[in-house]
């Protein structure tokens, strides 16, 4: 059955059977590379797209089922004029990441995070990156480049 | 992962007929926030023909407080939304806690009250599909081997633990689940006669029938002087299955408690009340001495197995600690 | 610190080639002399910057460049330059090879075996075949990673391989969607005829254990390393044992050591068996064509995924090229083509199209790889004064289906001892296969050797410290690095204000401990690179080499750069792709120290070359063109400058090319042949370890950290820096949480998944601070080393140390999950 999937504020109209999670959706059928597979559980983090600004472990999750909401991958944080978000800015300000995996989750996280909580404390923005994996051992890195967006954003 | 039929449901009423239409065959089962049956179904322990999606229900993600009638918490509000609400956070912090703490901050978002209670255990036995093929005495296989996560109370005939922890926190408030049936009949069970031991030939470890749905958790109002804490242990901060957790819920008259509940979590195959150390402390006035002596008893009569002897330490410890924070709340 | 005198190999001067030179007792043949021909004396620095850097003079290859003064003086090296490939990375277009999909692609999937051994009696494909969608089935004749038996008569008649762990792949399915071929690989009927099996290290070293291998076998090295000697006896599943690893063999006489020893410590280590988990799981895409095999792959080794295609199917590499834009992650796992990638090869020529094969995270649990756990007994002699007098460790471990259990070469190495024996063994499980691992066998030596020193400390009531600088006396490059690292790190840490063991009266309890680190110093001889300028200014290097995270692309950068007085962001830096010059194995340490040198000599003589070009435009000598600042100009005349591609236009060339090769380290080598060479200098490395020990939960925390790390001339700071993270943060993971645990009864692995297989989480992430010292090795034309491996080696034996210092416990078992400290806390 025919659905419709809002993804970085587009319209897709797509037909894939309904218990395609959406992960496979965004890298197969949209080309949208930017959340990956790490575990296809839910469980590392690498697959972390918004959904209605909250995030979303999109690897498990029916694509069928999100119809009507609006979806927000990586690709989506950059400006339409091609501008960094802050926080890809940050991040890259911060040399945070290795292999960088690991980083498009991250950066997804640390999204929802920072418009929940614009001036997030360390251990708030620690415990939001909670079960978001990192095996190189970017973390201290990609929690100051978070900490370097809030400032930025909240400038 | 199998394939499988979506559905949302409109009404309670039209989820029970659905879920009514299941059959052993032909597995159909409802679906709140998904964290667990989709990790199940991807494990492929389960195998639903039919999945009743009832997030589309309306009124089931109410929280109301009322001086008398206590808590009433819709089955689909969710973790998140309990550890941050206010009528919960101020007079039931146990339970706040505990869905504070409950897996991480995005399954929080998603995971609801209800399919907190339904979740099948995460016994790495139970979750691994080849163990449900190979048949056997499950019990047997895990009594003689990898332990270390299992009971040490209760665990004669079976050894898996109940996973949810905001189900400490309901024992030890003394809560209950309402469950609707066909024809919108309604039945209210307590959490701690609800929660099953785990098994792994049952598709449930409550007493929910095939064609009910969980649709309201209460908690009685607390009585004046209520005190409360809740802690879960585990073997890292970062998302982690438990080690134990426990839930101390005091009525004191000042310094004096009149009544303590104290549940354990993970440490039995349900929520288990340490009902001889709480006789201890009735009448008293808590001391580092007495919550020595309540913990210890707490842990009284715990039989290990091969490898979790040492979640008899750890208990007692979280125990004690327990005990003198809600004391000192 | 010690006189430096001229350090050419005396064991090569005046003699005529190495081949003749006698085989010293116990060790490899001596190589032959380094760098042959044409030379020249050369004055170079050597020793650390800041603590007394001084000069020497060695035989360099003549036409080899001037040497690079320290890096406060240059331009682009030693810069923490950001990475070049940070855009791709953070707006998720880099390309894994988990991204790649090409035209026609088909999905691949395995079919493993539950059984942990058994013999297969017949494979049905017939149902999977009529599914539709699919368009290949392949059974393996072989299983690559897992030991080979010695005499192949032994299962000779079987049809297939014998499974020898649950999880081994048995036949894969390439079909149009991945839906499909998970459907179709459920169809494949397999009837096994289950055998005996033990899962567990201690059952599997008893005599009646069943058998994983029906008679001895070898496990050559893989380009990764690990393996283990060729030819050891075997009994039963026990193999061994091996007394000289890494080569270096025992020595003295033990046990008349001991015995005029007047201290004695005898203690037993156990350490479990870590996964590696990549974020991204191993995997392959093959594209078999008429023309030619491409295979895009996660691998730490390109070169490997060459030779192993080309060797198993009998291609001229010619016919074989292999691309790996990102790695996510390898860790020494990602190296040949793996199970995963022969399968797909099949599949793709079979199927006449592109063939995607990529594990999913049980499969990369089960069958990616792992590091060996261990059993080490220790007995170390010493007299009063400290000084060692023997030093015995008999250790154990099981990897599977694959050996490679070794503990490490620090017993021989690292401290000032006359004798010395280490026997290890292999113990062959029925488990996944193990494979290399960010120091293989080291972490686990120096977990058991850097307590025991410890141990010996507090007996003789020295500062361990000290100690340390009585026995650390080789006066080898990690030795003198070590001193400094000591000193360094002690003040940085506060090790003047740590206390007794045992110190906090309470429940928490806070300790300070240290451990030291040596690693390989390692270089792949055949490494080359190739430089290139364009007519238009365009400065390109090319290196087949890959990136697992290190940031090779920037560093090679960076090195070129200098040459042309430009930004690492002017060159175009390649990497990735077997068509270009042979780079070396992310792995071992070795890329940096392997690299550089051959990208710095190939961009000079570019440089050199473009000068020439150059000088009729400016009308001056060649010798007087100099390149800085992104300009070109001639010494001493400043109004000469011109922008540099403004220069080159002028100069109307098409393009110049000049490629180098890897020359030998001016000093020689211990051995060399030409995948490996080995320095007599190892990597250092001392860290200190700050923990939180609550007694009454058993749940340590790892405060801070202080890395005090060498790595030769470090090239980025801040791309060594996150390394030295890596190797910290994986460090304190493996003390603290990591454990593969397999059901014995039925072989399964019971957490090969990320929630309960427990990675340290920015949660538990300790403060790290970082040092780095810049010490010049005057051994290359960069003297870069590398410090991926040593920044993991020492990590849980300090945190051991300091929990010792916090407890008054020794903790000798790990992972420290509560049960073990528990455990420890009471003995």
């Amino acid at each position: 059955m025919p659905f419709t999937l809002t993804v970085n504020g587009e319209s897709h109209a797509l037909e894939v059977e309904e218990d395609t999670p959406l992960l496979y959706v965004l890298r197969d059928e949209l080309r949208l590379n930017g959340a990956r597979y790490g575990c296809g559980v839910g469980q590392c983090g690498a697959c972390t797209v918004l959904c209605d600004g909250v995030p979303l472990r999109s690897c498990f999750v029916p694509a069928a089922s999100l119809g009507g909401r609006a979806l927000t991958t990586l690709e989506g944080l950059r400006a339409p004029d091609g501008a960094l978000h802050p926080l890809q800015r940050a991040f890259l300000d911060e040399q945070a990441g290795q292999c960088a995996y690991c980083i498009p989750g991250m950066v997804m996280a640390a999204a929802a995070l920072l418009r929940e909580k614009p001036r997030p404390s360390e251990a708030e923005i620690r415990t939001a990156l909670d079960a978001n994996l990192c095996r190189c051992g970017s973390h201290n890195r990609i929690v100051r480049a978070i900490q370097r967006a809030a400032e930025e954003l909240a400038r | 992962m199998q394939s499988f039929e979506w559905v949302d449901a409109e009404s309670v009423e039209h989820a029970v007929s659905l879920l009514g239409e299941g059959s052993e065959r032909q597995p159909v089962v409802a679906k709140a926030g998904g964290m667990d049956l989709l990790d199940l179904m991807k494990n492929g322990v389960m195998a639903p023909r039919r999945v009743v999606n009832i997030k589309t229900i309306k009124g089931l993600d109410g929280v109301r407080f009322d001086a008398k009638q206590g808590l009433e918490l819709g089955a689909l509000v969710t973790l998140a939304r309990l550890s941050r609400e206010p009528e919960v956070r101020k007079r039931f912090v146990a339970l706040a806690d505990a869905a504070e703490h409950a897996a991480t901050p995005q399954v929080r978002n998603a995971a609801t009250m209800g399919g907190n209670l339904l979740q099948r255990p995460r016994c790495w036995y139970f979750r691994y599909d080849h163990f449900h093929q190979a048949g056997g005495d499950a019990v047997e296989r895990v009594r003689s081997g990898e332990n270390q996560y299992h009971a040490i109370f209760d665990n004669q005939r079976t050894v898996m633990v109940h996973a949810s922890t905001p189900a400490t926190a309901l024992v030890a408030y003394g809560a209950s689940v309402e469950l609707t049936g066909p024809g919108g009949k309604t039945r209210v069970v307590p959490v701690s006669e609800f929660l099953l031991p785990p098994d792994m030939k049952r598709s449930t470890d409550t007493s929910i029938a095939p064609n009910e749905l969980l649709t309201r958790v209460r908690i009685p109002a607390p009585a004046a002087g209520t005190k409360a804490a809740y802690h879960k242990q585990g073997e890292r901060e970062s998302y982690d299955w438990p080690i134990c957790d426990v839930a101390v819920v005091l009525r004191m008259e000042g310094r004096t408690i009149r009544q303590a509940a104290i549940a354990m979590g993970w440490v039995a195959p349900t929520p288990r009340r340490a009902a001889e150390a709480e006789k201890l402390l009735v009448g008293k006035t808590l001391n580092e001495e007495l919550a020595r002596q309540v913990a210890k008893a707490a842990v009284n009569g715990a039989t290990p197995l091969s490898k979790n002897a040492y979640k008899v330490p750890v208990l007692e410890a979280v125990v004690r600690r327990t005990v003198l924070a809600a004391a000192a709340a | 610190m010690q006189d430096v005198k001229d350090t050419s190999d005396p064991r090569a001067s005046n003699k005529p080639g190495g081949e003749q030179q006698q085989q010293q007792a116990g060790g490899p043949p001596q190589p032959p002399q380094p760098n042959p021909g044409p030379s020249r004396q050369q004055a170079l620095p050597y020793g650390i910057v800041g603590a007394g850097l001084k000069e020497v003079t060695r035989r360099v290859p003549e036409d080899e460049p001037p040497p690079l003064p320290e890096n406060a003086k240059l331009k682009s090296i030693g810069k923490p330059v950001s990475r070049l490939d940070g855009i791709e990375k953070v707006t998720g277009k880099a390309r894994y090879t988990f991204d790649v999909q090409l035209p026609g692609m088909l999905w691949a999937k395995w079919v493993a075996s539950p059984h942990p051994h058994a013999r297969i009696k017949s494979i049905d494909t017939s149902a999977a075949e009529r599914y539709p969608g699919v368009r290949a089935i392949h059974i393996p004749e072989r299983i690559l990673s897992t030991a080979q038996l010695r005499d192949p008569k032994a299962e000779q008649g079987n049809r297939y391989p014998t499974v020898r762990y649950a999880g081994q792949p048995v036949a894969a399915v390439a079909a149009d969607t991945p839906r499909a071929a998970e459907a179709a690989v459920k169809l494949i009927k397999v009837e096994y005829e289950p055998l005996p099996h033990v899962s567990q290290l201690e059952e599997a070293m008893k005599e009646n254990a069943p058998r994983v291998f029906p008679g001895p076998t070898e496990q050559p090295a893989t380009a990764g390393g690990g393996g283990a000697p060729p030819g050891l006896p075997q009994k039963g599943n026990v193999r061994g044992p091996d007394n000289k690893p890494r080569g270096m063999g025992p020595r003295g006489d033990v046990n008349k050591g001991l015995s005029e020893s007047e201290v004695v410590i005898e203690a037993e280590y156990r350490t479990q068996v870590q996964t590696h988990v990549p974020m991204e799981p191993h995997g392959l895409v093959a594209d078999w064509k008429d023309d030619g095999l491409t295979l895009y792959a996660s691998t730490q080794f390109v070169t490997s995924v060459r030779e192993d295609a080309a060797e198993l199917f009998d291609l001229p590499k010619s016919k074989v090229r292999v691309i790996s834009d990102f790695t996510g992650g390898g860790f020494g796992a990602k190296y040949g083509i793996g199970n995963y990638g022969l399968l797909a090869i099949h599949l793709s020529r079979k199927a006449g199209a592109p063939v995607r094969m990529i594990l999913d995270r049980r499969e990369e649990h089960v069958s990616g790889g792992n590091r060996p756990n261990s059993i080490q007994r220790l007995k170390l002699g010493a007299k009063r004064d400290g000084s060692l007098v023997a030093l015995q460790v008999q250790a154990y471990g099981t990897g599977g289906v694959a050996g490679g259990a070794g503990v490490g070469f620090c017993h021989s190495t690292l401290y000032e001892c006359p004798n010395v024996l280490v026997e290890q063994y292999d113990v062959f499980t029925n488990a996944g296969p193990c494979a290399a691992f960010r120091a293989p066998g080291q972490v686990q030596g120096i977990f058991a050797l850097e307590q025991t020193i410890d141990e010996l400390a507090e007996r003789l009531k020295m500062d361990p410290l000290a100690l340390r600088g009585k026995l650390d006396v080789s006066g080898t490059d990690d030795c003198l690095a070590r001193a400094q690292e000591r000193k360094v790190g002690a003040e940085r840490a506060g090790w003047n204000k740590r206390r007794p063991a045992g110190s906090d009266k309470g429940p928490i309890k806070r300790g300070l401990g240290f451990a030291q680190s040596q690693w390989l110093y390692l270089v792949q001889p055949s490494t080359a690179c190739e430089v290139r300028v364009s007519g238009d200014g365009s400065v390109e290097a090319f290196s087949s080499t890959q990136d697992i995270g290190t940031g090779t692309r920037t560093i090679l950068a960076q090195v070129v750069a200098e040459e042309f007085g430009l930004r690492a962001e002017d060159i175009g830096s390649h990497i990735g792709d077997s068509r270009y010059p042979m780079g070396p194995a992310s792995g071992g340490s070795r890329v940096t120290s392997s690299l550089t040198p051959a990208a710095r000599n190939a961009a000079y003589r570019c440089a050199r070359e473009l000068a020439a070009r150059l000088a009729p435009v400016f009308k001056a000598n060649a010798e007087n063109i100099v390149f800085a600042d992104g300009k070109v100009m001639v010494k001493g005349k400043a109004g000469s400058a011109m922008p540099f591609r403004e220069a080159v236009k002028k100069a109307g060339f098409e393009e110049i090319s000049q490629r180098a090769e890897r020359r030998d380290d001016y000093e020689g080598y211990l051995f060399k042949t030409p995948d490996m060479a080995l320095s007599r200098h190892g990597i250092g490395g001392v860290q200190f370890a700050e923990v939180a020990v609550d007694t009454e939960t058993g749940i340590v925390k790892v405060e801070r950290v202080v890395a005090v790390h060498d790595c030769g001339r470090p090239i980025n700071p801040k791309l060594t820096e996150s390394q030295i993270y890596g190797g910290v943060i994986q460090g304190v993971s493996y003390a603290l949480y990591e454990e593969r645990h397999l059901d014995a009864a039925s072989g399964q692995q019971l957490n090969a998944n990320v929630d309960q297989y427990k990675i340290l989480g920015s949660r538990e992430t300790p403060r790290i601070e970082v040092i780095l010292l810049e010490q010049l090795g005057a051994q290359s034309s960069t003297d870069a080393r590398g410090v991926a491996e040593p920044a993991n080696v020492a990590t849980a034996a300090a945190v051991a140390n300091a929990f010792y210092n916090a407890t008054g416990k020794r903790i000798r078992t790990l992972p420290m999950t509560p049960a073990n400290v528990l455990a420890a806390l009471r003995g």
